[in-house]
């Protein structure tokens, strides 16, 4: 019995960013900017420590969308701004709401926002084939 | 120091990556949460698909083998983008970068053993707010000649 998806339809996904996380994402991904890897360096330009990856928020917005619709092959676009940083020890909550459903395909805004209520992501829209 | 916009329509590439079964399992459960530890790439979290890391499970599913991670093709796609931002005529420091769009499109799986090829351009440099703005558009295409993702990705120069 396929699922079946409507406009409207919400969806709620966590992910902690734990103390190594930018380490293990710097090394499947190849991105070891020190301002990610390094506190000392995150501190020395200015951002007061070492930051995630933001295509790793982003990774973990096309992981919220491909789990709702079951099945991760079926993400086909994916759009975000980094609004703020995602610091190690943050708890990012992924709230998504289903705002068409077209030719087969479904669209999701996304919104992520850290333990103090800040959104880390803005704008995000994520769309899934959903035949 | 401005960025120098004469530097706008530039291109580079092709840069060719081959997808390895265990590099996708790598990036797929460092996505997913695992714990690395010795040796990669951890213990699947619940959550995580098994068509991403079970390769028994993934042949008798939809695509008929392993796949990536969608974002996994950041792995390869960044590459023009990061050749533009290391561009010694731009003169950025690299440290002073922070990621400000992605855009990301994929138009189908990748599966183990697939080859892309990934060129791209800069599409515009401005400058916002006293920051330098450089957007990179990529386009990877595989062994087949398929595209099968497109890129756009905003990069904001601080101190630029």
């Amino acid at each position: 019995m396929p699922r079946t998806f409507q406009p409207g339809d919400t969806f709620t996904h966590v992910r902690e960013c734990d103390r190594y996380r930018p380490v293990y994402y710097a090394g499947a991904s190849g991105d070891f900017n020190p301002i990610h890897i390094d506190p000392e360096a995150g501190k020395a330009v200015g951002l007061g420590g070492n930051i995630l990856q933001g295509l790793c928020t982003l990774g973990w917005a096309v992981e919220a969308v491909g789990n709702f619709v079951g099945d991760p092959g079926r993400v086909r676009r994916v759009r975000v701004r980094f609004s703020k940083p995602v610091r190690p020890e943050d708890t990012i909550t992924f709230q998504g709401r289903v705002t068409a459903i077209q030719d087969g395909r479904l669209t999701a805004e996304v919104s992520a926002t850290n333990q103090r209520g800040e959104d880390v992501l803005k704008g995000a829209v994520v769309e899934a084939s959903i035949e | 120091m401005a960025l120098d916009k004469s530097l706008i329509g530039r291109e580079y590439g092709p840069f060719v990556y081959t997808l390895g079964a265990e590099k996708m399992r790598e990036f797929a459960l460092a996505i997913g949460g695992a714990q690395p530890g010795a040796g990669t790439p951890g213990e699947p979290p619940p959550h995580v698909s098994p068509l991403l890391y079970d390769a028994q499970a993934a042949k008798a599913g939809p695509y008929g083998d392993l796949i990536a991670f969608p974002s996994f093709a950041v792995v390869f796609a960044i590459r023009p983008f990061s050749a533009a931002l290391t561009d010694p005529q731009l003169g950025i420091q690299i440290t002073n970068v922070v990621h400000g769009e992605q855009e990301l499109e994929f138009l189908d799986v990748m599966r183990p053993g697939d080859v892309m090829t990934s060129t791209g351009r800069i599409a515009d440099i401005y400058e916002k707010a006293r920051m330098g703005f450089i957007v990179v558009t990529s386009e990877s295409r595989n062994q087949h000649g398929t595209v099968v993702v497109k890129g756009t990705w905003t990069g904001v120069v601080r101190n630029s």
